[in-house]
Parts: C-alpha cells; sequence; structure tokens
C-alpha cells in the first residue's frame, strides 16, 4: 500500500446549526482545504460520509453535490452510507484511492443534520440500522441495545453506575477546551448520580443508562484531505500519516452473537490496523473511541486491547484515561460531550487526532503526542472502522 | 395475525438461524428447514428504554434478550413487573407494535416462566 498522508484537517462546531446540509458540509471542508493549502495541486476526489440526509433532510447524492459547491468538478465524488460508521469508512475509501495509485488529493467530509427533526424521529432514524424482523419491530433503538449491552456487561465485570459516571465526568471536562464542542457544561458525581436531585437531572434513557450517559444529538461536519506522499512533499511540512486501518463486521442481530458482551467487530479491526501500522496498543498516545454511550467507551478500551477485559473500570477509576493520564481517552469531549452528528464523527475523531499529533490541540493538548488511534463504532458494534495515525519521524 | 415466529436450522450443522438467512452462519450451509422458535429460557439482559421509536404511545418499553433452553437467543418484549438476570421466562405471541398504518404487528413477548 502506498503511503496516505494528512494534509489538512477542519470540522465545524457541533450543535443545533441553521445551516443548509451542503453549507454545513461546505465550512467544514473549506476549512481543511485551506489548512492545506493545495495551491494549484487538484483535488482529485470526493467522499462524503451521511447516514440520513435521504430520510431527514430530503438530499441524496451528497458527493455530487459538494463536489459542485465547492467548484472542485470535474473530480470524483461519491457518498458514503455505512450507519454511524460513515466517517471512518469514507476516510478508509479516500485512503484506498491514494493507496491504488488512483488519485492523489481526496477530501473526505463527514456530515449530519439531525436537529431538523424531533427527538422521536432521530431516535427512529437511526434505530433503521437494527435488524428489521427480529429487532426493529419490537421497539429497539440504540439507546436499547446500549441499555442491554450495559447491563450484562456491568453484571459480568462488577462494573457501577459511578464507573459511567466518571467518564461522562471527564468527557464533559475535556470538552470545556473544545470550541468546537456541543456541549460545554462541567457536571459533577453529586449532580448525576449521588445528590437526592440526581434522579431529576439525570434521568433514565435505557437502563441501567441514564441521560448522561448518553451522547447529544447534534449537527455538524468535520472533514480532511488526503494526499499521496509526492503531493505531501510538495506540501511540505505536513507530517500525520495513516499507519494502519482495519475494518470487521458482525451480526446484525445482537442476540446472535456467541457473546453478547463481546466487541468482536472492534477486537478484529483494531488487531487489523495496529498489524498494518506495525505498532501495538502500548505505542498509542492518545486515543478517540467511540463513545455514543459511556459503556461503550469502556467495553471499547478492553477490545481494542488497551485493557484486559473486565479491568478498564478500574483504569477508569484511577484517572488513567483523564487527559493528563496514562492513556488519554476522548480528549475532544468524545462523542459524549463534543456531540455525534452521526456521518461526521468518525471523520472529527480523525480531525481531532490530526491536531494532537501536530501539537494544535491547544487547552486540549496531550502531550507529546506521536501515535493515535480512533475507533469509529457502526450499527451497534457491526461495522466497525479502527485507525492508527501516526506523526511522520516519531 | 402470525401466531408462529420462525428461525432456519441448517440441515449439515443443526444451527439456528434467527434472523433466517440463505447461508448459514456457522457452517455456510445452504440447506434449511424451518425452525419454530419459542419456548422456556432465562432472562439474558433487558433494558427499560425512553428513548423510543416513532408508532409507540407508552412512555417506556422493557425490552429483553432471552437465551432459550434450545440455545437460541432471542429478542423481544418483557412482560414482567419483577425482571431479574437469569430468571426463567416463557415466550409467547403478541401485539408488538402498530405499523404506520395503523395495523398490529406480532412478535415475541416474554413471561414469567
Amino acid at each position: 500500500m502506498k503511503a496516505v498522508y494528512i494534509a489538512g484537517a477542519g470540522m465545524t462546531k457541533f450543535g443545533r446549526s441553521e445551516w443548509p446540509l451542503i453549507p454545513l458540509a461546505g465550512a467544514a471542508s473549506l476549512a481543511a482545504l485551506r489548512d492545506a493549502n493545495l495551491g494549484k495541486i487538484p483535488v482529485d476526489g470526493v467522499v462524503v460520509a451521511n447516514m440520513g440526509a435521504a430520510r431527514i433532510n430530503h438530499q441524496t447524492a451528497l458527493g455530487s453535490a459538494l463536489a459542485d459547491y465547492l467548484a472542485l468538478c470535474p473530480a470524483t465524488a461519491e457518498a458514503v452510507e455505512n450507519g454511524p460508521a460513515s466517517g471512518a469508512s469514507a476516510f478508509k475509501i479516500g485512503c484506498q484511492a491514494i493507496a491504488s495509485g488512483m488519485a492523489d488529493a481526496v477530501l473526505v467530509t463527514g456530515v449530519e443534520r439531525m436537529r431538523v427533526v424531533d427527538g422521536l424521529e432521530g431516535t427512529d432514524f437511526v434505530a433503521t440500522l437494527s435488524q428489521p424482523d427480529v429487532e426493529y419491530i419490537y421497539g429497539v433503538t440504540l439507546p436499547s441495545l446500549a441499555g442491554m449491552f450495559a447491563r450484562l456487561f456491568m453484571d459480568r465485570h462488577g462494573v457501577e453506575r459511578k464507573h459511567l459516571a466518571m467518564i461522562a465526568i471527564k468527557n464533559h471536562e475535556n470538552a470545556m477546551e473544545n470550541p468546537y464542542a456541543h456541549i460545554h457544561q462541567t457536571i459533577t458525581m453529586e449532580g448525576i448520580l449521588t445528590a437526592p436531585e440526581a434522579v431529576v437531572n439525570n434521568p433514565p434513557i435505557a437502563e441501567p443508562l441514564h441521560l448522561f450517559d448518553c451522547c447529544p444529538v447534534s449537527d455538524g461536519a468535520a472533514s480532511l484531505v488526503l494526499v499521496s506522499e509526492a503531493v505531501a512533499a510538495k506540501l511540505g511540512g505536513r507530517s500525520v500519516r495513516v499507519a494502519g486501518i482495519g475494518q470487521a463486521t458482525d451480526s446484525h442481530a445482537v442476540h446472535e452473537r456467541e457473546d453478547p458482551t463481546d466487541l468482536k467487530a472492534v477486537r478484529i479491526a483494531s488487531e487489523k490496523a495496529f498489524a498494518l501500522a506495525d505498532l501495538k496498543p502500548k505505542d498509542v498516545d492518545v486515543v478517540e473511541l467511540h463513545d455514543a454511550f459511556t459503556i461503550l467507551e469502556l467495553a471499547e478500551s478492553e477490545a481494542a486491547g488497551f485493557y484486559k477485559p473486565g479491568t478498564a473500570h478500574k483504569a477508569v477509576e484511577r484517572g488513567e484515561t483523564r487527559r493528563t493520564g496514562k492513556l488519554p481517552v476522548n480528549p475532544c469531549g468524545g462523542l459524549k460531550a463534543k456531540g455525534h452528528p452521526v456521518g461526521a464523527t468518525g471523520v472529527a475523531q480523525l480531525v481531532e487526532l490530526t491536531w494532537q499529533l501536530r501539537g494544535e490541540a491547544k487547552g486540549r493538548q496531550v502531550k507529546g503526542a506521536k501515535v493515535a488511534y480512533a475507533c469509529n463504532f457502526g450499527g451497534f458494534g457491526n461495522n466497525v472502522v479502527a485507525t492508527v495515525l501516526r506523526r511522520e519521524g516519531a | 395475525m402470525s401466531e408462529t415466529v420462525y428461525g432456519a436450522r441448517c440441515t449439515s450443522c443443526e444451527t439456528v438461524n434467527y434472523p433466517s438467512r440463505p447461508v448459514c452462519r456457522r457452517c455456510r450451509g445452504e440447506s434449511f428447514e424451518p425452525f419454530e422458535i419459542g419456548g422456556e429460557g432465562k432472562l439474558l439482559t433487558y433494558t427499560d428504554v425512553y428513548a423510543l421509536a416513532i408508532d409507540y404511545e407508552t412512555r417506556y418499553l422493557r425490552l429483553a434478550i432471552v437465551e432459550l433452553d434450545d440455545g437460541v437467543r432471542v429478542t423481544g418484549q418483557l412482560l414482567d413487573a419483577d425482571p431479574k438476570l437469569g430468571k426463567r421466562v416463557k415466550t409467547r405471541i403478541g401485539v408488538v407494535r402498530q405499523s404506520s398504518g395503523g395495523k398490529p404487528i406480532t412478535g415475541l413477548q416474554f413471561v414469567a416462566a
């Protein structure tokens, strides 16, 4: 595989946006293109990641729309819909275009505009990714899958609600230093768990998960410019290399998995990504996990190989995953507090890691970060993309 | 109203595929016989979910995954006021949803065994 570099990164603030879909995607794309400063080097391809536009924004063929909006025609263009893993899937396809030699510069943009519909319809559109005949008909939604997963996982490993609260508190705290985050609000253990008013502040969403275990519904876009080694050399000074990508699928219905608490696709995707990068989990300095629900940050950190099964909550208790800890997880605030515009998330994780590896993450910078890992978790773990990035020369 | 839920049992390795698929998830065999889903089993996990899909006019739904005694695992609605992990339950068929056109959709429900 030919080397692939990230030459530019940009995103919009996550939250509620009044901007239409393509201008929103365009804003993140222009930020990434300005950052890359390609000059006369043409963009060969555009890949847009999105999950719900056809359903909730009444728009399709987003790749072509964005290519024209940014005056990039006749660049190739397509849109990728792969559930919540759309972002990293689009990134992977962009990387493949460059690794194969078919392109030298590719724009990858993830976008979602979900706040145009009410909560019910928003939850329902994401729930359409579940198995229609044996899950969705019963009223299965993503929070319900996470709730059932959490109950079993917590019972098996002795995880308590306080551990999940620690993850939420950490991610909210991290987001305070991230101007792009949807939520800027610190929370406390008293306020969400131990004080009498916690039952009001933090109502149940899918027992044992409560409001502060779940990511918000966000609008937003994130964008990366990927380039070949030849282009990277011309641009100079750009130093983030795509070291490895891995992807794996698992059974559509969660109940068909041999062990429903085993995130097998995370494990396989991560092993593939690390093998391609010739690196190990212990080499990683900064991590972005797909914490659509707090329990997932815990379970993914084990399945990705950072902790042995059933031990991650102890590491959380010791503060290891805080920004200043041994293994900083979600220094940007994670999906929990940065927000989760579904199609944008996988790209946004890699935008954050690019900034971290370049030392440009300001108040949330993980000192001396050289190797970074991201997990973009699609479905309820039935399609996962893992990525390892590396600061060149590190 | 359909009174039975079916999976597909592979005639080569006997694995029950639920949902049915044309290729066995275990041995990739392509020959199946219908397999009636149901009976007694134990509660593997459950949740009370308040974040609901459209078509429901209730405050929350109690959903569960049950491991049936024949080894098949199923997702469905739990009608039990006092659920506990491992509790013995049995399946029944009931209305689990109204279609957007208002038609009742039937499926698996679990009650205490």
